[in-house]
C-alpha cells in the first residue's frame, strides 16, 4: 500500500522540481524531507494499540480545541486574522489537525454510543457539539474551506455510522436553503466574489477569475501526452499562480498532460480504495468509522483541489495531498494515512470482536 | 426504507439485538457503498474534464507571433511606395466607473475637478458635458484618439477609472491629402468611400496585409493638384472644385482631387457633407469641352476632310429654338476656328453633318452612357440622352449640352482621343510597365493626331492661352457651361472646366480642372468663364507636375502646327 504512496509523493517532487525551474530547492527538497518525517510519525503512531486511541481521542481533541481557542486569542490581541500557533521550533494550525481528530473524535463517540440508540436525538446532538465548535472556530479565523473539511469529515462519520438517512436528506434541504442567505450575509465580500468568478471565471479573466482561467490553459495546453518535463511554459512563465501549492494539479497536467493527469487520479483510487478496504475490514465499530472518516478526509483535499483546479469549483485554497508543497497539509494527510496504517495494524492482530 | 424496518424492530427485546447488530452492519456497509459510489464519480468527472480540457482547444487561444506583428489592416502607399494610410497604435480614453471597484463612487476626485483637469488635455472637450458624463458612471469613451504624451497627463491625474485601452487605428500621415481616393476606416474598422472600401478584404486578409498595397497615385502630383485646384476655388469663390491627372497610355489616375475634401483622420459631421467625390460620382453638363470630341468624330468618320472648309456661323435654328455664339466670331469658321473660339453654331453645323446615330456611337465608344470605370465605389451615372436622338439634341452634345458626364468621363475620353485613339478605362490601382489593359479603338491613329494639333493651336492661339505653360506643349480647350436651374439655364451659374493634354507632341497626360460655380472676382479678371479661371489651373499646374510625372520642359520642340497655322484668320 505503501508504494502508490511513495510513487505519488515521488511524482509530486518531480513537478515541484519543474516548478521550481529545474531545481530542488525550495520545493522538491523540503518536500520529500517533510514527507520522510511524517512517514516517521505515522510509522510511530501504528504502534498504539486500539485502547490507547481510543482513550486518547476526546483528550487529543479537547486538547486541540484548546489550541484553536488559543490561536483566536492570540489573533485578537495581535489584531487581524491567525490560523497558526508559534511554538518555537515550529509552526503549527491547530484548524488543520483538527481535520483528523474530529474524525477520532466521532469514530469514538459512535463506537461506544449503544447500537439501538442510533435512531436518537442522543446520537445526533452530542456529535453536531463536536463538530459545531471547532467549524465555528474555523470560521471566525475565517477559513471556509478548512471549516467545510472539518464538516465534511464529521458529516461522513454520522453517515457511515448510520444515522437515519432522512436526517442527512433534511439537512441538505436545509443546507440548500440556507445557501443564500449565508452567501449575501455570511461570506465577506471576496469569498462571494470568488464564487461568483467560479460560476463565471470568463467574466474577469485578468481579475479574480484568473486563476481558474489560467488552470484551465495549463491544463488544456498539456494535451494527450504534455509538453514535458521541465517544459512547461505556463508555470514556468508565471501564468499560474501558485504553481507549487494550490495549482500544482495544473502544472503536472501542463508537462504530463492526460496521461500524468489520469496515473495521478489512479494513484490516488489506489490509496483510497486500500483505505476503505482497512475500513471494511476493521473489526469494529470505532476501527471502521475512523478509518473511513480518514479517508474521506483525505478525499474531500483532493476533490475539492481537482474540482477547483478544473474550473468546476470555487478558489477556496485547499492544496492537493501528496502532491503540493506545504506542511501543513503533508501533516494532516500523513495523520490521516497513519491512522489508516494504525487500523490496518489492528485488523492484522487477533483481537476480541465487540460491537462496542 | 432501512429506518422503518429498524424502528419496527427496535422493541423486541433481547432476540432484537442480534437483528439489530445485522441491520446496523447492512447499513454500514451500504453507506460505505454510498461513499465509495461518490468517489467513482468525482474520479470519473475529473478524468471526463481533463480529457475535455485536453482534447478540445477551445481554452487555448492561438495568437501565432507572425500574426501579432503584422499590421492590424495592410498599409497603402502611393505609386512610389510613398505611405497614405498605415496602421497606427493609438490609445482611446475609456471611463470605466468599476475600476475602484465601486459603481456608485467611481472618481476619486469630484468629476467637475476631474472633468476641469481632462479640458486641460483635451481643449475640444467641454468641462459641464465631461462632468455629467463622468458623474452618470456609465462606462463609455470620452475621447477616441489620444496621443502618447496625452495619454501621459491622464494617467498623471491619478483616476483608476480613466483607462487608456491601446487601439490600432488608421493614420493617415498626408492628412486630408488623396482623402477621396483613399476614403476612411470606420469605427468597426470597415474602409469606407474610397480604396479602403474597395480594398477592404485585401487590407484585412491574414496572408495579404503584411505587403502594403500601391495605388497609381503619385503622392507629389496629388498634392500640387490639390494646393493649385484650392487657390483656383478660393480665389473664384467656387463652390466647389475637381481635378484629375490620368495617364493617356495606361488608364493610371495619377492623382484625383475634389474639394473642399475631408480628413480621413478626423471624420465629423463637416466630413461626412464633403465625402461627394465630384470627379468620379457628380455629373455635369461639360459644355465647350465636348467640341473636339464632336470634330474628332468627324474628322473619323470622315465628313470633316477639307480643314479650309468654311461653316455658316450664323445663329442655327432648329424648331422654335435658336442656337448662338457669345458673341461674334465671324460669318464662316473653319474647323480650327471653331475649336479656337469656341463657336456654338459652325459646331453645332459639323454635328449635323455628322449625323445623331455617328456622333451617338461615339460617345457610347467613349463609355459616355454609363458609369465611367474606376474600382471607386461612388460613381455617378451620366445623363444620357437615350436611343433615338432628335436633329436639336445631337447639335446641343455636340457642344457639351442636353448630355450630363462626371470630369472622369471626360478625362477618359480626352485620354483617347490623344493617345492615338484607344479608350481605356481609369483605375487607382499601380500598372506594372507592360500590364496596360489593351483598351479599344475609338478613333483612328490620324485623327488622334490631327486632334492633337488642333487641341494644341486652342492653347497656342485660342481660349486656352491661360493653360500653356511654357516648354510642356500644353493643348486644351476649355468649357464654360450654364447650370441648369428652373426654368431654363441659368447663366450666372457656371461650371468652368479646362481638359487638357500635354505634352502635345506626345502625350503623357492628361488634366481636367473643373469649377463649381466660380465668381467673378479680381483674381479671374471678373470672368466667370473656363478661360479666365480654370485655364490658369492647368497652366500652373502642369509645370508643377510636368518634371515629376517624367515631362521636363523643352522649348525647342513642339507639334507641327504649320499646316493649319494658315488657315487662322484668312477669311
Amino acid at each position: 500500500m505503501l508504494i502508490p504512496l511513495f510513487l505519488l509523493v515521488a511524482f509530486g517532487a518531480a513537478v515541484l522540481f519543474s516548478a521550481a525551474g529545474g531545481n530542488f530547492q525550495p520545493f522538491a527538497a523540503s518536500h520529500l524531507i517533510r514527507f520522510s518525517v511524517f512517514l516517521i510519525m505515522a510509522s510511530i503512531m501504528v504502534l498504539f494499540t486500539r485502547d490507547m486511541a481510543r482513550f486518547l481521542a476526546y483528550p487529543i481533541y479537547g486538547l486541540i480545541l484548546i489550541l484553536l481557542v488559543g490561536v483566536e486569542a492570540v489573533g485578537a490581541m495581535g489584531g487581524g486574522s491567525q490560523r497558526w500557533l508559534e511554538l518555537g521550533f515550529m509552526r503549527i494550525q491547530p484548524s488543520e489537525i483538527m481535520k483528523p481528530a474530529i474524525v477520532l473524535a466521532l469514530a469514538k463517540f459512535y463506537g461506544t454510543l449503544p447500537d439501538g440508540m442510533i435512531e436518537s436525538w442522543r446520537a445526533l446532538v452530542p456529535a453536531g457539539v463536536l463538530i459545531a465548535m471547532p467549524m465555528g472556530l474555523v470560521l471566525l479565523q475565517p477559513d471556509l474551506g478548512t471549516s467545510l473539511a472539518i464538516a465534511f469529515g464529521g458529516i461522513v462519520v454520522m453517515f457511515l455510522a448510520g444515522l437515519p438517512m432522512r436526517w442527512f436528506v433534511a439537512a441538505g434541504v436545509a443546507a440548500a436553503a440556507a445557501a443564500p442567505l449565508v452567501y449575501f450575509f455570511g461570506l465577506k465580500e471576496y469569498q462571494q466574489r470568488r464564487v461568483t468568478t467560479f460560476l463565471d471565471p470568463e467574466s474577469d479573466p485578468l481579475g479574480s477569475g484568473y486563476h481558474i482561467t489560467q488552470s484551465k490553459i495549463a491544463i488544456g495546453s498539456g494535451g494527450f501526452s504534455g509538453k514535458g518535463f521541465n517544459e512547461g511554459s505556463q508555470s514556468h512563465l508565471n501564468y499560474l499562480p501558485e504553481p507549487h501549492t494550490d495549482f500544482v494539479f495544473a502544472t503536472m497536467a501542463e508537462e504530463w498532460g492526460f496521461l500524468g493527469g489520469l496515473f495521478v487520479l489512479i494513484v490516488f483510487g489506489l490509496i483510497l480504495r486500500w483505505g476503505l478496504n482497512v475500513a471494511k475490514k476493521a473489526k469494529d465499530r470505532f476501527a471502521k468509522l475512523l478509518a473511513a472518516g480518514m479517508v474521506a478526509t483525505i478525499f474531500f483535499y483532493i476533490a475539492i483541489n481537482l474540482m477547483m483546479v478544473m474550473g468546476f469549483a470555487p478558489v477556496v485554497g485547499i492544496p492537493l495531498p501528496f502532491m503540493s508543497h506545504g506542511g501543513s497539509s503533508m501533516m494532516t494527510n500523513m495523520l490521516c494515512i497513519g491512522s489508516l496504517m494504525m487500523v490496518n495494524r489492528w485488523n492484522r492482530e487477533r483481537t476480541r470482536v465487540g460491537i462496542g | 426504507m432501512n429506518t422503518i424496518a429498524v424502528n419496527t424492530t427496535f422493541s423486541s427485546g433481547r432476540s432484537g439485538v442480534s437483528t439489530l447488530r445485522k441491520r446496523s452492519i447492512t447499513i454500514a456497509r451500504l453507506r460505505v457503498l454510498w461513499v465509495a459510489i461518490i468517489f467513482a464519480c468525482v474520479a470519473s468527472a475529473a478524468v471526463a474534464r481533463i480529457g475535455y480540457l485536453g482534447v478540445s482547444d477551445n481554452t487555448i487561444r492561438t495568437t501565432s507571433l507572425a500574426d501579432a506583428l503584422l499590421p492590424p489592416r495592410g498599409e497603402l502607399t502611393d505609386r512610389n511606395g510613398v505611405p497614405l494610410a498605415r496602421a497606427f497604435p493609438a490609445y482611446a480614453l475609456w471611463y470605466n466607473p468599476k475600476a475602484l471597484g465601486d459603481p456608485s463612487d467611481p472618481l476619486v476626485k469630484s468629476a467637475r475637478d476631474v472633468a476641469v483637469e481632462l479640458q486641460a488635455i483635451f481643449p475640444a472637450l467641454d468641462i459641464e458635458v465631461t462632468a455629467e458624463k463622468l458623474a452618470a458612471g456609465r462606462p463609455g469613451y470620452l475621447q477616441r484618439r489620444v496621443l502618447p504624451e496625452q495619454a501621459n497627463q491622464v494617467m498623471a491625474i491619478g483616476e483608476l477609472a480613466l483607462e487608456l485601452p491601446r487601439e490600432t487605428d488608421r493614420h493617415y500621415p498626408q492628412g486630408s491629402m488623396g482623402a477621396h481616393v483613399l476614403g476612411y476606416v470606420d469605427a468597426e474598422g470597415q474602409g469606407k468611400v474610397g480604396m479602403e472600401q474597395v480594398l477592404n478584404d485585401r487590407l484585412t486578409d491574414p496572408a495579404l496585409r503584411g505587403e502594403p498595397v500601391a495605388l497609381s497615385i503619385d503622392m507629389r502630383a496629388q498634392g500640387a493638384l490639390e494646393d493649385e485646384l484650392r487657390r483656383g476655388m478660393l480665389a473664384t469663390n467656387a463652390k466647389g472644385a475637381a481635378g484629375i491627372v490620368l495617364d493617356v497610355d495606361t488608364g493610371e489616375v495619377m492623382a484625383l482631387a475634389s474639394l473642399p475634401e475631408f480628413d480621413p483622420n478626423k471624420i465629423d459631421a463637416e466630413g461626412v457633407n464633403y465625402m461627394f467625390n465630384r470627379v468620379t460620382n457628380q455629373v455635369y453638363e461639360l459644355g465647350s469641352t465636348f467640341k473636339p470630341l464632336t470634330v474628332a468624330a468627324a474628322i473619323d468618320a470622315g465628313t470633316v476632310r477639307d480643314f479650309g472648309r468654311r461653316y455658316d456661323a450664323s445663329p442655327v435654328e432648329v424648331g422654335r429654338f435658336k442656337i448662338k455664339d457669345s458673341h461674334f466670331i465671324g460669318n464662316h469658321l473653319n474647323v480650327a476656328e471653331t475649336l479656337i473660339h469656341s463657336s456654338n453654331t459652325t459646331t453645332a453645323r459639323i454635328a449635323d453633318e455628322l449625323g445623331p446615330t455617328k456622333l451617338r456611337q461615339a460617345m457610347i465608344d467613349m463609355g459616355m452612357n454609363e458609369r465611367p470605370y474606376i474600382e471607386l465605389p461612388a460613381k455617378g451615372h451620366p445623363i444620357w440622352p437615350g436611343e433615338k436622338w432628335p436633329r436639336l439634341r445631337n447639335m446641343t452634345v455636340g457642344y457639351g449640352h442636353g448630355i450630363a458626364v462626371t470630369p472622369l468621363h471626360l478625362a477618359n475620353a480626352y485620354a483617347a482621343m490623344v493617345n492615338g485613339g484607344v479608350w481605356r478605362p481609369a483605375t487607382l490601382h499601380k500598372i506594372q510597365p507592360g500590364a496596360a489593359p489593351k483598351g479599344r479603338r475609338v478613333f483612328k491613329a490620324s485623327t488622334s493626331s490631327r486632334m492633337r494639333q488642333l487641341l494644341r493651336m486652342i492653347a497656342v492661339y485660342g481660349t486656352g492661352k491661360n493653360a500653356d505653360a511654357p516648354g510642356f506643349r500644353v493643348g486644351g480647350k476649355t468649357g464654360s457651361a450654364e447650370k441648369p436651374g428652373k426654368g431654363g439655364y441659368r447663366q450666372t451659374t457656371l461650371v468652368s472646366t479646362f481638359a487638357a493634354a500635354f505634352p502635345m507632341d506626345k502625350p503623357r497626360y492628361v488634366v481636367v480642372a473643373m469649377l463649381d460655380e466660380p465668381k467673378g472676382t479680381t483674381a479671374s479678371s471678373y470672368q466667370r468663364t473656363a478661360a479666365w479661371n480654370a485655364a490658369p489651373i492647368v497652366g500652373k499646374l502642369i509645370p508643377r507636375i510636368g518634371p515629376v510625372l517624367g515631362v521636363r520642359p523643352d522649348t525647342s520642340r513642339d507639334i507641327d502646327l504649320s499646316d493649319l497655322k494658315p488657315l487662322l484668320g484668312a477669311e
